[in-house]
């Protein structure tokens, strides 16, 4: 038996792409912001917010770049 | 291929790789932290990226009282071949424990047998003296789902005295509850990883920066404790003219703490080397012969020594300090960095390092750098052209993993060939066929240079796909052409063409050995002698030993058990000098090897290769060896008289048998035997219903003869018995070999027995033995019960006393069915009448005989002993003594007048 990685929405087709908000501590330069393309970034104080429609794969793509490049993630939201 | 650099082997030292690594500090809590948690078995270090794992693990590696053997494996980035994993795993144990010594590594296989390589990494563990501690580092980047979970299988059954640590960026899916709930799991998270102020400073000081009080207190602050963060500050204060103003600049600026340090540390470094960090970021590793290469210049060794030395942020990964690798913080800001600032040298750079690894035969980094420069028409034919040796080199998942990578949509044909193997690889059968059909097609329209491989590529699979079915008829006569050498104009191709002619002829010779007829063998062997010596040749082992496991299967056809016996040996040796005493490649040597020594009564010896054959065929391989499996196991079983277990063996491979189509010959042994299992446990109703199932062909043959013939002594009709087996032994029936009519010679010696006729009943036993003697084969007497015909005859008449002596041995001694069938349910009650006649069983009365004592009429003492034999569940004569023995029938019968 092959063992599945169970698919992270349970089993249900992937979801429409929705808009999500990210929240990073620091302000991303031109180079960390270089990895988030699909991304509008907006300095909120000493926080970095990013806001862009994102499909899950990407989602997850956008996490695992936030933790190769050891970002401290604050917040991820949803939007709409 | 595995390389040995692409997964860090050797244990770490403190002090290695020059002064850098000196600044490690005492992280002694931390230390003494992981100290207790390696007093369960496994420990789990979860942190995130630069969190300090690995400094944390060397310090502790480096530390007092550790326990001598360490074997660390540090995870190949995004590792998605659980073969390469398991290989550089067992690579790092045996290194640990001194296993490797001498030996050959263990080396890849185009069918990697999983199960078995753990049990292997865990035999080494177990076997190492004083214990081991395995270290796996960077285990997130393990993504194939396989090797995780027969990590987890690892892990949860550690032997004593061997305890894990594992490093990840973030919790890794392994099943370790268990481990949990029995407190044998620690775990050290981000935040015990974290730098205290205290720390900070230590650190501080080894570096040999002075920063004041209050400076250390707000460096802390901005990194919070960060591990990469410190090394990162520490490493742009060393040197620098004004450090407590570089704080404060530092914790003044919004920038992320990453950022800002890295982009500081690279701003530091001169042109040239900055220059050489980003256009080698690419690599997963780097030598100083690809730097020169990608920079268009010399000197790069000298800077990457340098780079190391100064602990920033490179190592090496071999101790000729030849191969380097980024820390992957580091190697993944510095490709932003490459990608923002030289956008058009991206593809310019992964085409040179195409090249380069075409150049050094790695053709999987070829590939990966061919996809990623976006020449994917590039890439595919690449891989096609190179499928056959990557299958070989045993890289199936990666093959996988590349095709993967190729864009939806966007299809090249070429590929169909590579997603074929694959298929085929992993046992996909279905999609295998069909890839091969587009293969097929492909192949049709290809221009001329490349026609002529691409078709044996396609026919090669096709064999061994028809084999993988067991459906060879109508395959063999079309694949005939594979014999002729596949040439091409530049030694390349010749080379490649080797490759792709010495797995043809295998799986030519292979099927045709499995068709088992006798005017194939020969074809069989010319055509796997060929293979084996033209993969010596080319240096393929793997093939080699393909060629010489089939061949010793296939000898039996044409030679002797001796010479069959030795074939298997020799090709199961050169197996285990690759490690692959267990793979499937090996199995049709172990089962056939199994097979003769249960055939020469060696039950004991043969029953432990027929599990180590189980062992090597955990993986899917095929129906036909699977059939092969189930009937060796039924023959013993029925060998030691365990009829039970020997009707589900054999059941088990007459239903494997019924799906196969061009393997007619294996399928009809184990009809034989089935049914005559059948008989002997008084089943005969059924083993006359399978009997009559048969067309007038097969019902003809002298084994189906013979059955019948076991079936008819089972009834109690001795006569009917001789009849049938009349025509096996006037040489009228036809018959697979003397084996044959060694069972029948026996089994008209016990009807003569029952007949009364002891005379004939001793011609017939001393046939048999005379067949036997060659080979010495004494499976046939234990299996049709021959124990009480063999006594009987008298040892001054037999020109066969030894053999006869070492079969006898072997019937009384071999036999542990007696405690087994205790287990059995209860014999249903036998009768007065059924009792009566059971007394006379254990003497040499005849059936006539034992009437005349009782003075009731033959048939009446026929179908007692018919019913007898039905409830205790036997088929013979001797057997039911033994059970009825067993079950003190005997003394009951005794008191029953």
């Amino acid at each position: 038996m092959r063992p599945h990685l169970p698919a992270p929405d349970h089993g249900r087709m992937d979801p429409a792409p929705a808009r999500y908000m990210i929240r990073i501590n620091g302000h991303l330069g031109a180079t960390m912001l270089s990895a988030f393309p699909a991304m509008a970034p907006q300095h909120h104080g000493a926080h970095t917010v990013l806001t862009g429609l994102l499909d899950r794969p990407a989602l997850y793509g956008v996490l695992a770049a936030i933790e190769a490049l050891g970002l401290d993630l604050l917040e991820l939201r949803k939007l709409g | 291929m595995l390389s040995a650099v692409e997964d860090e082997q050797r244990r770490p030292q403190p002090g290695e790789g020059g002064a850098g690594t000196s600044r490690l500090i005492d992280r002694g809590d931390l230390v003494a932290a992981l100290d207790r948690a390696a007093a369960g078995k496994v420990t789990v270090i979860s942190a995130s990226a630069g969190s300090g794992k690995t400094s944390l693990l060397r310090a502790w590696a480096g530390g007092p009282g550790q326990p001598g053997r360490l074997a660390v494996l540090r995870v190949q980035r995004d590792q998605q071949d659980a073969q390469q994993f398991w290989l550089a795993l067992l690579g790092v144990v045996r290194q640990a424990t001194g296993a490797d010594s001498g030996a050959e590594p263990p080396a890849a296989t185009p069918d990697f047998n999983a199960p078995a390589m753990a049990g292997r990494v865990l035999a080494e563990l177990a076997e190492a003296p004083g214990g081991v501690t395995l270290v796996i580092d960077d285990l997130h980047e393990l993504t194939s789902p396989d090797a995780l979970a027969q990590l987890t299988g690892l892990l949860t059954s550690l032997p004593p005295r061997v305890h894990v640590i594992l490093a990840t960026r973030h919790d890794v899916r392994l099943g370790l509850h268990q481990l949990r709930l029995a407190g044998e799991l620690a775990e050290i998270r981000a935040a015990d990883l974290r730098f205290s102020e205290r720390e900070t400073r230590e650190l501080l000081d080894a570096s040999g920066i002075t920063l004041s009080a209050a400076g250390v207190a707000l460096l802390y602050q901005r990194t919070e404790g960060w591990a990469a963060g410190l090394r990162l500050a520490a490493m742009s204060l060393a040197g620098h003219p004004d450090p407590e103003r570089f704080v404060a600049e530092f914790s003044g600026s919004d920038r992320t703490v990453a950022e800002y340090l890295l982009a500081e540390m690279l701003d530091r470094q001169p042109p040239e080397v900055q220059d050489l960090l980003l256009r080698t970021c690419l690599l997963d590793r780097v030598n100083s012969e690809l730097a020169d290469l990608l920079t268009g210049r010399p000197g790069s060794e000298r800077i990457l020594l340098s780079l190391e030395d100064a602990n920033a942020f490179v190592e090496s990964l071999d101790p000729e300090r030849t191969w380097f690798r980024y820390h992957h913080l580091f190697a993944d800001f510095l490709r932003l960095e490459l990608r923002r600032t030289l956008p058009g040298q991206v593809p310019v750079l992964h085409r040179r390092a195409a090249e380069w690894f075409i150049r050094q035969g790695q053709v999987a980094d070829a590939v990966r750098h061919t996809q990623a420069a976006g020449d994917w028409a590039d890439a595919a034919r690449l891989l096609a052209g190179q499928s056959f040796s990557l299958m070989l080199d045993g890289q199936a998942q990666t093959m996988q993993a590349l095709v993967r990578a190729f864009p939806p949509g966007a299809d090249h044909p070429e590929l169909a060939v590579v997603r074929a193997t694959v298929d085929l690889a992993q046992g996909r059968l279905d999609e295998a066929a069909a890839h091969l059909a587009v293969a097929e097609a492909h192949a049709g329209t290809a221009p001329p240079d490349r026609r002529r491989r691409l078709q044996v590529a396609v026919a090669s699979l096709q064999l061994s796909l028809a084999r993988r079915r067991g459906d060879l008829a109508g395959v063999i006569e079309q694949a005939r052409f594979l014999d002729s050498p596949v040439t091409g104009p530049s030694g390349e191709d010749i080379a490649l063409g080797s490759d792709l002619r010495a797995v043809a002829l295998m799986n030519l010779g292979t099927a045709e050995a499995w068709t088992l007829g006798l005017s194939d063998a020969p074809d069989a062997e010319r055509h796997l002698r060929e293979g084996a010596g033209l993969a010596r040749q080319i240096g393929r082992p793997y093939l080699e030993v393909g060629c010489l496991a089939q061949l010793g299967f296939a000898s039996l056809v044409l030679h002797s058990f001796a010479t069959t016996r030795r074939r298997c040996r020799e090709a199961i040796a050169l197996a285990e000098r690759h490690g692959w005493g267990t793979e499937p490649v090996i199995a049709p040597a172990l089962i056939m090897l199994a097979a003769t020594l249960i055939w020469t009564g060696e039950f004991d010896k043969g029953e432990r290769w027929l599990q180590r054959t189980r062992q090597a065929l955990q993986t899917d391989t095929g129906p036909d060896i699977t059939l092969l499996l189930h009937q060796t196991a039924g023959i013993l079983h029925a060998g030691r008289g365990r009829h039970h277990e020997a009707l589900e063996e054999l059941s088990a491979a007459e239903y494997l048998g019924s799906q196969l189509e061009g393997s007619r010959a294996l399928a009809s042994r184990a009809t034989r035997w089935l049914i005559a299992t059948q008989a002997r446990l008084g089943l005969t109703g059924e083993a006359r219903a399978a009997l009559a199932a048969l067309d007038d062909q097969r019902a003809g043959s002298g084994e189906i003869r013979n059955a019948r013939a076991v079936i008819c002594l089972a009834e109690g009709d001795p006569a009917a018995a001789l009849a049938a087996v009349a025509g096996v032994l006037d040489g009228t029936a036809p018959v697979q070999g003397d084996v044959t009519v060694m069972e029948a010679q026996l089994l008209a010696g016990l009807a003569h027995r029952e007949l009364g006729d002891q005379r004939a009943a001793s011609q017939a036993a001393e046939r048999a033995l005379a067949l036997a003697e060659s080979d010495r084969l004494i499976l046939p007497f234990a299996m049709t019960g021959s124990a009480g015909l063999l006594e009987a005859l008298p040892r001054h008449q037999t020109a066969h006393a030894a053999l006869l002596a070492d079969i006898l041995d072997v019937l009384h001694g071999a036999s542990p069915a007696a405690r087994q069938e205790f287990s059995l349910p209860p014999a249903e009650e036998l009768s007065p009448g059924e009792l009566r006649v059971l007394r006379y069983l254990p003497t040499n009365l005849s059936r006539p005989e034992i009437a005349g004592q009782l003075s009731v009429s033959p048939n009446t003492v026929s179908a007692h002993i018919r019913s007898i034999y039905a409830k205790l569940q036997v088929g013979d004569r001797s057997s039911a003594v033994r059970r009825a023995r067993e079950l003190r029938l005997l003394a009951a019968a005794g008191r029953t007048r």
